[in-house]
């Protein structure tokens, strides 16, 4: 029922609730003291209000009215001629103190007489209940609310500085048709704010955290990437496409798989990023366009490293996004990550790298699943990616088990330190591939100034995977 | 309730073909031959075949009739109408009619919504006489004879459309049915001449309830004569 429904303006909300909040119901949105409900409410007022289908905004007993609309007019929406003409606001506090709770009701009902609204807001709901004397008292108020609104074509959003434990023990989540739940989730110095639909009466949502940032536009939201699993994994076909170092190629026989999903494995200095700049450039020189996502290297750093190679940073069909990894949401990340690779027409992406993704998650659970699904989302599309993994210990890969990279990779490279008898020199082994026989040696590699050669020479295994003395 | 993707309340089908017929005093047989020949004015069908028309085509079969008055043919008045369709100049309307107080008999299941239809009602000048039961409902329509009975379907747990076939036996009285569920079909069947889906738009109720007053308004004319 598409023409049903409270849109908010903001489409990924939206789409998050399958469409909109109940057109004609009772929706609660919940969330502590500055998690932006009243924003979002505002948003909702704002995109709905007609002159002859008004918004009424209700301010109750937790915030004066005035602070309300002081606070508004600092938002890009809030619409100052739209005050008084299809957006009124109304203090309830006064009506409560006057006549309780029963003139509350009585005077909600009025106003919907009089203005007629397609929309009702009151702010904060939660607030009324300390006007019951009792339990009962409060749902018997709850009840005639709630059929005065039911009967009336109009939607109402109930807001409220509750908890989410209230949710199971408050009346009024009874009756409500939808409930949006906001919160913030404290993530080392920083807060991340997660939307989470916690109801929705007669339509399907996208269930799980949905990342928001609140800006002077209104509620930012960036739903959560949940992919289900492509039946039969990704598709095999078309021709191998090149890694961009030709000996690397004949090691993987013959090259990836498009749509593939390729770890780079290996420590710090050890090549990973420059093996992720060969497989951009070695499609862009054949009119395969790519994106780089780096965490990693900022735009001079990188410009400093491909001037290295004789690469441009500027090429046409490369897109560079680089974020800090100091305040990345990653739920942001991935949609600016989307929106990139559909803007530049990507068929190459590379994220470099995963550790800064990682910190920049939540939980691993959440993290595993949110890779899982980009990595299914752009092998359904045939776009190749290259993700580069820092191994935190010198000589080892024991951590890449550990991190259930074997789920998302569909072929793993792990780049080494060597140690010969002067000195110390890079190595490079392909342990995993997917649908393709791979060459299993260690080879010997060198960075100059045409980025990654292969050695000849296959290395003992004995050699490597060992530390120094 | 985000309006902009929602049928304006003039294009939602609410009337059956024999209450625009007693609207317009237009034979049904007549309706039915200027649909086949014109397709201009061309309703939505129910499931079972019903004819029901929207609010925008009743204005368009008043401005035919004020046509043929005026002495255009059939065709001709037709004609007139597709070019003020297609130019989107406005078909003008009928000046309501100023008549004595009528009144408006509501058989509610729910006190809530009573409350408001009749707050909407009295507003536009009509009386209104409110029941919440079937009972009542029953006695209230013999005694007062309502213009227009206003009837819910799950009126004392589900009789609503009961009440409507034994309120069209008795001709004369308007009845519109309303319901949250989506009851058009049943309540067609069981004499309706207008069915609202709830919660009912306070214009919608009072254009709907006023035009059906007009049908029984020539009724009432007709059989004066």
């Amino acid at each position: 029922m598409s023409d049903d429904r409270l849109r908010s303006g903001h489409q990924p909300l939206d789409d998050v609730l399958g469409g909109g909040l109940p057109g004609n119901g009772i929706s609660i949105i919940m969330g502590l003291p500055g998690t932006g409900k009243t924003i979002i409410a505002e948003q909702y007022t704002f995109h709905n209000a007609r002159p002859d289908r008004p918004a009424v905004y209700f301010s109750t007993l937790s915030e004066p009215l005035g602070k309300i609309i002081r606070f508004g007019q600092t938002l890009d929406f809030f619409d100052a001629a739209a005050v008084g003409r299809s957006v009124f606001y109304e203090d309830l506090g006064q009506v409560a103190g006057r006549g309780g709770l029963a003139g509350v009701g009585d005077h909600v009902a009025a106003v919907l007489k009089d203005r007629r609204p397609g929309l009702v807001v009151i702010d904060s709901f939660k607030a009324l209940r300390v006007l019951a004397d009792s339990d009962a008292g409060f749902r018997q108020f709850l009840h005639q609310l709630a059929g005065r609104l039911s009967a009336f074509p109009a939607a109402s959003l109930w807001v409220g500085e509750y908890e989410s434990a209230e949710a199971a023990t408050s009346p009024e989540f009874a009756v409500a048709d939808a409930i949006v739940e906001l919160a913030a989730i404290p993530l080392g110095q920083r807060e991340h704010r997660f939307l989470h639909v916690r109801k929705l009466r007669g339509s399907g949502f996208l269930a799980g955290q949905h990342g928001y940032r609140l800006t002077a536009q209104g509620l930012r939201l960036f739903p959560r990437l949940a992919d289900i699993p492509a039946a039969g994994g990704y598709p095999l076909g078309g021709q191998r496409i090149t890694t961009g170092i030709a000996a690397l190629d004949q090691m993987l026989g013959g090259g990836l798989w498009p749509g593939s999903a390729t770890m780079i494995a290996g420590p710090s200095g050890s090549g990973k990023t420059i093996m992720g700049l060969h497989f951009i450039y070695g499609g862009a020189q054949r009119g395969e366009p790519g994106v780089i996502a780096t965490l990693q290297e900022n735009p001079t750093q990188l410009t400093r490293m491909l001037g290295g190679l004789g690469w441009p940073l500027t090429h046409p069909a490369v897109e560079v996004m680089y974020r800090s990894p100091v305040d990345i949401h990653i739920d942001e990340w991935v949609h600016d990550l989307l929106h990139a690779v559909e803007g530049a027409q990507a068929s190459r992406v590379v994220i470099d790298s995963l550790m800064d993704l990682q910190m920049a998650a939540v939980d691993d659970t959440r993290f595993r699943e949110f890779m899982y699904s980009l990595a299914q989302r752009f092998s359904r599309q045939g776009i190749s990616l290259l993700i580069t993994f820092e191994t935190s210990d010198l000589f080892s890969t024991s951590r890449l088990t550990q991190f259930a990279v074997s789920h998302l990779a569909d072929n793993t490279i792990v780049l080494n330190y060597h140690r010969d008898h002067r000195a110390m020199s890079r190595s490079l082994a392909v342990i995993k591939t997917r649908a393709s026989n791979h060459h299993p040696a260690i080879r010997q590699f060198s960075i100059g100034p045409d980025g990654i050669s292969l050695e000849d020479t296959a290395i003992p295994e004995d050699d490597v995977n060992h530390g120094p003395g | 309730m985000s309006q902009s993707d929602a049928p304006a309340a003039g294009e939602r089908p609410v009337y059956s073909i024999s209450a625009v017929a007693r609207m317009l005093d237009i034979p049904v047989a007549t309706l039915r031959t200027w649909e086949d020949r014109y397709g201009q004015v061309a309703p939505a069908r129910n499931a079972s075949g019903h004819r029901l028309y929207t609010r925008h085509q009743v204005e368009q079969l008043k401005f035919i009739r004020a046509q043929m008055s005026e002495g255009a043919s059939v065709a001709d008045a037709h004609r007139v109408l597709a070019e003020r369709i297609e130019t989107g100049e406005p078909l003008a309307g009928a000046a309501p009619q100023p008549g004595p107080r009528l009144l408006i008999q509501l058989a509610e299941s729910d006190p809530y919504a009573a409350e408001f239809e009749e707050y909407f009602l009295k507003t536009e000048g009509f009386e209104v006489e409110v029941t919440l039961s079937e009972s009542a409902a029953r006695e209230a329509f013999t005694a007062v004879a309502p213009a227009v009975v206003i009837v819910e379907v799950l009126i004392s747990g589900g009789t609503g459309l009961e009440l409507c076939r034994l309120f069209r036996e008795q001709d004369g009285t308007a009845i519109v049915v309303v319901s949250a569920v989506e009851a058009m079909d049943a309540a067609i069947e069981a004499g309706a001449d207008a069915f609202l889906r709830k919660p009912i738009d306070p214009l919608q109720l009072v254009s709907t309830v006023r035009d059906l007053l007009r049908s029984s308004a020539l009724m009432a004319g007709r059989s004066s004569r």
